[in-house]
Formats: C-alpha cells, structure tokens, sequence
C-alpha cells in the first residue's frame, strides 16, 4: 500500500523534459534529483514544493522520447514514490519497473486532482481517494513486477536469486 | 501461435501468451560505443570483478562516433576496450560498421535468438527471424551478469502487402505508406508480423528495411511469415491488409516519419544535401539501386554515401559502385551509423533541407533548424541529381 500527496501533469511528457539532457553528465544521484521535471512548462511549484512520499499522477505516454534511465532516478531521487499514467513510453515503464519505482497505468487520472491524499494498492491495480469517496481501477502489476520492485529493482532483484 | 510466442515459448521451456511476463534466456548482450560505457560503470558498481555470464555472447559494437569525434567519446571507446580487454566480451572496433548488420554477417544472429542492445533499432533483426528488442542500462548490466531478461509477450498485429511494386518503389516506400496509415503509434507495445505476396521476392536488404521502421510504428519487433492456409492461423489482435501494387514512391515530410506524402505532391521542392545509408538502407542492394540511377550523372546536392558495414563497402567496391558515385560529385563515408547520429559530422546549417534514407527524421536531430525528408535510396539519389524532390522515375 502506497500513500501520498498528488502532483499533476499532463500529456506526452519525454524524458527530456523530465531530465533535461543538459543534465547528463551529472552523476551524484541527489545531485540529478534536483532537476527532476525542469524541462516540463509551469513546474517550479512542483520543484519548489515537492515531498518524500509524494505520488505524480500524469497523462497519455508519459516518458516517450530517449531511453535514459536518468528520468526514472531523478523523479525516484526527488522522493516520489509512484507514478500513475493513462499510459507509459514502454521503455520508461521497463526502466521504472527495473530501478524500484511502482507504476500504475490508470484510464481514470482525470479524476485524479492535485493535491488529493490516494491510497495506491499495487497488487491490485486499484486506487482509492478516501476524501471524495472515490475508487479508480488500474493496471494490477504481475506478480513479476511487484518482486523487482519490492528489491527496490532488478539488480538486487537477481542478486538474491543467485 | 504467433513467432513471438513461438520463440519465447522455445526458449523459457513451456508455451506463453501474450501478456504474461517471462524471463527470458539470451543469446547475446550488446551494447554500442555510446550507451556501452554506462553499462560497463554500472557493471562494475554492481558486480565488481564478477566474470559475464558468457563472454561469448557480450559484444561492443562501435558503430556511432566512428572513428572518434573528440576527446569524451575516445575515452568512451577506450572504457569498452578495457572492459572487453578484462572480461573476454568480443569488441567490434571503429572498422566495421552498424552493430546489427555486422553481428549479422559474422554469424552471431541466428533464426529463433533472442537478443538485447542498446539500440531502439535493435528489432531489424527480426528480418532473420530472431528476437531483438532495444533496452535500457539496467537491463544490459543485469542480463551481462545473468544472461536473461524478463519480458512482456506482446501480442501481434499482422500486415499483409498484395501486389508487385512498381518500378522505382521499394521496401522503403511500402513501410512509408504503412506509417502514413497507421501513424507513428499504429503498433504500440505490438509484434508485427509481415505477409503477403508483396514481401516474397524480397531479399534480405529489402526485409530489414520493413523491420527497422516497426520502431517509428512503436512496435516491438517485425517478422516475416508465409501465409499457409492449410496451417491454423494464430490469433492476431488485428489485421491490415493493404494493396501496394499501385503505390508511387514515398516521402515522409519533416518533423514525423508518419508525415507522408507521394514524392510527386512535393516534387520540385529544394535541397542541399542527401544521405544515402543508416541501417536501415545501408545493405548493398540499397547502394545499387541508388548506384543504377546516379551512372554516368553529376549531383546537384551534397551527397553523402554510407555503406551500412565493411562488407558491404567492399561488395561495393569491387562491383564498381565507389567509381559511380564518386563520378557523380558524392562523398563516400567509412562504414557506420553516420548522419543518423545526433551530432555526427555532416550536419545542416539552419534552413537547409536534406532527403535521408534513415528512419527518423524528428526536429534538431541533425542540427537545429534543419530538415530532415525520409524517403528511398532510389528517389534519394534522383533528387541528388536534380537538386530537388524528385521522383524517380522521370529520370
């Protein structure tokens, strides 16, 4: 079970907007965690305002564009602790998946508002917003999924197979 | 059950759908000189002096800034050298050409692989029937060590192409005038499998060119079958068919490769320069065909020309193809990934426009302020001549 405040954005996000690749030769990860969604028009609240345990509830093939998994740590770095999509760029969601961070995709995030308190249950795929009474249903994680994240991702995931 | 199922199924030792995830078992790891070097840190952050989990099947391809360009991309290449050096992976060095074609020809692809790089171009190499898919850093650390990944088995859209192509319509504008139908989301997350009597006189070259646009379409990998109709047809989410026997040559206006028109709306339209190459026209058939129109004629544009491995540029010479080209006023380029690569010498000044034979023709990704126009190694080369979009056929 996951619980957090949310922040909104919207459609087609890439990743560089989300780590803008000026950014790239950077390798401190808290370093990289202070840029996480610079690129993206009318962010400063969110990089102002942003908390540990913060959860991003964003549109349609959010991560699209190249395949740095700068994206993923920077958002992971900055402390939130999911993101819930309409859809993901299939290399963000891989990535995501790889380096510990829950994602959902959800057909309802319009409802969804900045600023709701959700409660993420990812087994089932199922979002609750207590406050307005509400439930959304999404994309349950495979079981698969759910193990790479519970190691905080796929190299630790492996390590404890061996 | 469809190839990729068919595949995977082999492969992970029971029968899989699409939907389920897997891990899947690799054949080969590779990585290229540009996302090498962070797997290689990542490897080492992650597992130390621990040995591959075959060093047989890592290898480097240095195929993007060949040779190097400055001095950051020597040492790139030099950490790949080193790591390779120590652990027994097989380096490809800057004298080889693009990493799929080259693995290729030394016979390190085979029907029925399964493979990761670190190419979003990867997937042509379902042109030979094996499993290629482009991956982030984590995967290539993890599947060095371990030599497996896991997977979602996608399902499959099949497109079947009918009717013999015109003269001067190849491959390229068959997956052009996909794109323009289907549009650069048409096969999100999906297989594809190819069909038809379109593709079965298509050799090699011809079938990586289809299979290397299945990325524009967002798909996964693309696979050539024969339809058998006594054999059971496998499910399909959805099937095209299209007739293509009456299709003109093709062009994909900037800044989409689902921006498509017909050469001639757009003929007349100015250039300066033209790229013939990439992997996916970089074969030997491609630089004939571009070969037969340019002969004995002087371009009116730059002309860039890169053959997609050595061998290719070989064939080519030896078959008198370099003598063409360089009687008509191009510039032949050392084997490699070349004016697809962001930043690779070659680039436009503001305004200019240049006719590609590559994939990807998105804003900035030869200069900002250039265009890119995608289109066939045959109407790239009449357009050379001209100094101009034109259609080949009028030549």
């Amino acid at each position: 079970m996951i619980k957090g405040k949310v922040w909104k954005f919207g459609d087609n996000i890439d990743t560089d907007q989300i780590y803008p690749g000026k950014y790239l030769p950077l390798t401190d990860k808290k370093e990289m965690a202070r840029h996480a969604m610079e690129g993206v028009p009318d962010a400063e609240k969110f990089i102002k305002n942003v908390k540990s345990g913060d959860i991003m509830v964003v549109g349609k093939n959010f991560g699209c564009g190249s395949s740095r998994e700068h994206a993923v740590v920077t958002i992971k770095g900055v402390g939130i602790v999911c993101v819930i999509a309409e859809s993901f760029a299939s290399i963000f969601y891989r990535n995501a998946i790889n380096l510990g961070l829950p994602v959902i995709e959800c057909k309802d995030i319009k409802l969804i508002k900045e600023g709701d308190d959700i409660i993420v249950d990812l087994t089932k795929g199922e979002i609750v917003n207590p406050d307005k009474n509400e439930n959304y249903k999404g994309l349950p994680l495979s079981g698969l999924e759910l193990d790479i994240i519970e190691a905080n991702g796929l190299i630790n995931y492996l390590k404890k197979q061996k | 059950m469809t190839v990729i199922e068919k595949i995977l199924s082999k492969k992970v030792g029971r029968e899989v759908t699409d939907g389920e995830r897997v891990w899947v078992p690799l054949d080969l790891v590779t990585m290229r000189d540009f996302g090498g070097p962070n797997a290689i840190l990542g490897y080492k952050e992650s597992f130390g002096d621990a040995p591959l989990f075959d060093a047989k099947r890592v290898a480097i391809t240095f195929d993007l800034h060949i040779p190097p360009r400055n001095e950051k991309v020597a040492r790139n290449q030099q950490i790949c050298r080193e790591f390779a050096k120590v652990t027994g992976a097989k380096v490809f060095d800057i004298n080889q050409g693009i990493g799929q074609h080259i693995l290729w020809e030394h016979g390190m692809v085979q029907n029925g692989n399964t493979i990761i790089g670190t190419d979003s171009h990867m997937n042509l190499l379902g042109a030979f029937g094996a499993f290629a898919t482009g991956v982030g850093t984590t995967d290539i650390v993890a599947g060095m060590r371990y030599g497996k990944f896991w997977y979602h088995v996608p399902k499959t859209i099949k497109i079947e192409l009918h009717g013999k192509l015109r003269k001067f319509v190849s491959a390229k504008d068959v997956i052009l005038w996909v794109l323009k139908n289907l549009g650069t989301d048409g096969a999100i997350g999906m297989a594809i499998e190819f069909a038809g009597e379109t593709i079965e006189p298509m050799g090699v070259a011809e079938r990586i060119t289809l299979a290397s646009m299945v990325t524009e379409l967002s798909g996964e990998i693309g696979f050539f079958v024969k339809s058998e109709p006594s054999v059971q047809s496998p499910v399909y989410e959805k099937t095209y068919e299209f007739d293509v026997s009456a299709i003109s040559p093709q062009i994909a206006c900037p800044h989409s490769p689902d921006n498509v028109k017909d050469v001639k709306e757009v003929a007349g339209t100015l250039i300066d320069q033209v790229f013939i190459g990439s992997c996916t026209n970089g074969r030997y058939e491609d630089l004939e065909r571009a070969a037969k129109i340019l002969k004995g004629k002087k371009v009116k544009t730059r002309l860039i020309i890169v053959p997609a491995s050595t061998k290719v540029a070989q064939e080519a010479l030896k078959k008198g193809l370099y003598e063409i080209f360089f009687d008509a006023g191009a510039v032949v380029v050392n084997p490699g990934c070349s004016l697809c690569t962001t930043g690779h010498p070659g680039i436009l000044a503001p305004g200019e426009r240049m006719i590609s034979t590559s994939n990807r023709n998105f804003i900035g990704k030869l200069g900002k302020g250039g265009e890119i126009w995608l289109a066939s190694p045959e109407t790239a080369a009449a357009s050379a001549i001209k100094g101009e979009i034109t259609e080949p056929s009028i030549l």
